[in-house]
């Protein structure tokens, strides 16, 4: 990042960042805050990302291209012998991943099914996007900025997320309502005050919004443990009430902030190495009373910023309309 | 392992799921014959040789002889690695040489510093909204289109899992001049996809 005080030509993040980011590689927190913040630089990095994508797409697809190495000659040489069971061994290895990742090749309409508590969720599909693969399953852990995610079938996979990865997480987190924050709320109304069922926690705020519920947006102030006072851009102030059941969704959460055990959702890209390098990440925390939804996410096309909103969605898509 | 086909929605990612793998162990091992040793040396870094390899010469044959003599030469030279950089970088800058002897005899189109450091400007223009618009497929043909040294360097920054410093040391530039390469890169890959949506 340019951190330089006495520079003010471009207080932005600077190319090393922008790339190490796309490239899945840690940046520091100064400038992972600035991004948060920063509409330009997250268009920058969406764009770096958008190129990284398209690497990554070209490196999952070249195994495809390579079966066992043979015997052949190079030069004056032969391969033989030891030398060619080694790479027959290999090559079938190869050929084998490339299988496994073929069949997550997914396309333009994520599935989720929500059966109440306890019930395993799962992405099930999203198909007419090539190259882009999917995983879901219980976050085992964190590591600086990879996820491993431990899946249904009880495969580790190892997501990667950069600087311009979506990252978002909802649940009972009425912790993360505080004073000052900018908020939407979605709920019913009853005699000038708000029974929120979403509260949307800092920008983007989600264009889904389950029927019968009309979207406010205003800061919060008197944040308790009961509710908090919404004041809107016209100085109007709602009492707004919240219980275990309201779903508090943090768009731009942290991989850090993603705590163990939460069910997660992660779209994006494979890697050259099997990993998933993420679009957007989508991590869920159950809530008491979990609603029973059966819904699908449409993704309009296959860019990250369609991606982005699918999983943003599935937050929404928890909560039955009002 | 479970059969990940039946079950279609449920991705499985297989392969190197952390860095646990003892590369200068691997190379140690490959030193002394280990033919297991080699095998693991292959899986983990294969794919990722080939990809790049692949990036850069188009050529899917030759991309597996050259990453075949890229191996050969890890399993003569394994004690040669002297951990003055990742294994993974080492074995790249072997691969990427062998790539520059097999392509020498095809006069490998040269695409100056000059010309790569041709950066776009600061304000987004079409060409950038053309990025913006752009699915994966597209932008992994547009890559393909790109010049060599473009491909390159896309190819080590985003696909090898190198830092900017390691990709410096195997393309042997400067990180200044990696960032202004990744930059024309960048560049141009707008202006191909400018161009198809033109076209369209």
């Amino acid at each position: 990042m340019n951190t330089d005080p006495a520079d003010t030509r471009y207080p932005h993040l600077d190319l090393g960042d922008l790339i190490a980011g796309a490239a899945g590689q840690p940046i520091g927190d100064r400038a992972r805050e600035h991004l948060a913040g920063c509409e330009r630089c997250r268009r920058e990095a969406n764009r770096w990302n958008i190129v990284a994508g398209g690497v990554r797409g070209l490196a999952a697809a070249a195994p495809a291209a390579a079966g066992p190495a043979r015997p052949r000659r190079t030069g004056q040489r032969v391969l033989a012998g030891p030398w060619r069971r080694t790479l027959l061994a290999a090559g079938s290895a190869a050929a084998a991943l490339v299988l496994l990742v073929g069949v997550g090749a997914v396309t333009g309409l994520v599935h989720v099914h929500l059966s109440g508590p306890g019930t395993q969720t799962a992405l099930t599909a999203v198909t007419g996007c090539t190259q882009v693969e999917q995983a879901d399953g219980t976050l085992e852990q964190v590591n600086g900025s990879s996820l491993v995610i431990q899946t249904a079938s009880g495969q580790p996979v190892t997501v990667t997320t950069t600087a311009a990865t979506f990252v978002s997480m909802s649940g009972a987190l009425l912790g993360d309502i505080t004073d000052g924050a900018s908020v939407m709320v979605r709920g019913s109304s009853s005699g000038g005050t708000i029974e929120a069922a979403i509260v949307t926690v800092g920008q983007p705020f989600s264009a889904v919004n389950p029927a019968g519920f009309v979207p406010i947006q205003g800061m919060v102030a008197d944040a308790g443990t009961a509710g908090f006072t919404l004041v809107t851009s016209t100085g109007a102030r709602i009492p707004v009430t919240t219980s275990g059941d309201t779903l508090v969704v943090v768009p731009h959460a942290s991989p850090g902030q993603l705590p163990a055990g939460v069910t997660i959702f992660a779209v994006g890209q494979a890697g050259p190495d099997g990993t998933l390098s993420a679009t957007a990440v989508a991590a869920v925390l159950q809530l008491p009373s979990g609603p029973h939804i059966r819904e699908s996410v449409k993704v309009k096309d296959c860019s990250p910023s369609s991606i982005e909103e699918a999983l943003g969605a599935i937050s929404a898509a928890r909560v039955p309309a009002g | 392992m479970n059969d990940p086909r039946g079950d279609p929605g449920a991705a499985i990612f297989t392969g190197s799921q952390d860095g646990a793998c003892d590369d200068a162990g691997l190379l140690r091992r490959i030193g002394r014959g280990d033919e297991d040793a080699m095998a693991a040396f292959y899986r983990e870094h294969g794919r990722v040789l080939l990809a790049q390899v692949l990036l850069v010469t188009g050529e899917r044959v030759l991309a597996e002889e050259i990453v075949q003599d890229a191996m050969l030469a890890v399993w003569r030279g394994a004690g040669s690695f002297r951990g003055e950089s990742s294994v993974r970088s080492w074995v790249i800058a072997i691969a990427r040489r062998q790539t520059r002897d097999r392509l020498r005899g095809r006069r490998l189109r040269v695409v100056d510093d000059a010309f790569l450091a041709d950066q776009p400007g600061s304000a987004p223009g079409p060409e950038v909204m053309a990025l913006d618009r752009a699915e994966l497929a597209e932008v992994m043909g547009a890559i393909r289109e790109l010049a060599p040294a473009h491909r390159e360097v896309l190819g080590l920054a985003f696909g090898s899992g190198l830092s900017l410093p390691e990709v410096a040391g195997v393309l042997e530039i400067p990180v200044g001049t990696v960032k202004s390469r990744l930059t024309a890169a960048r560049a141009a890959l707008n202006r191909i996809l400018n161009e198809k949506g033109q076209n369209r």
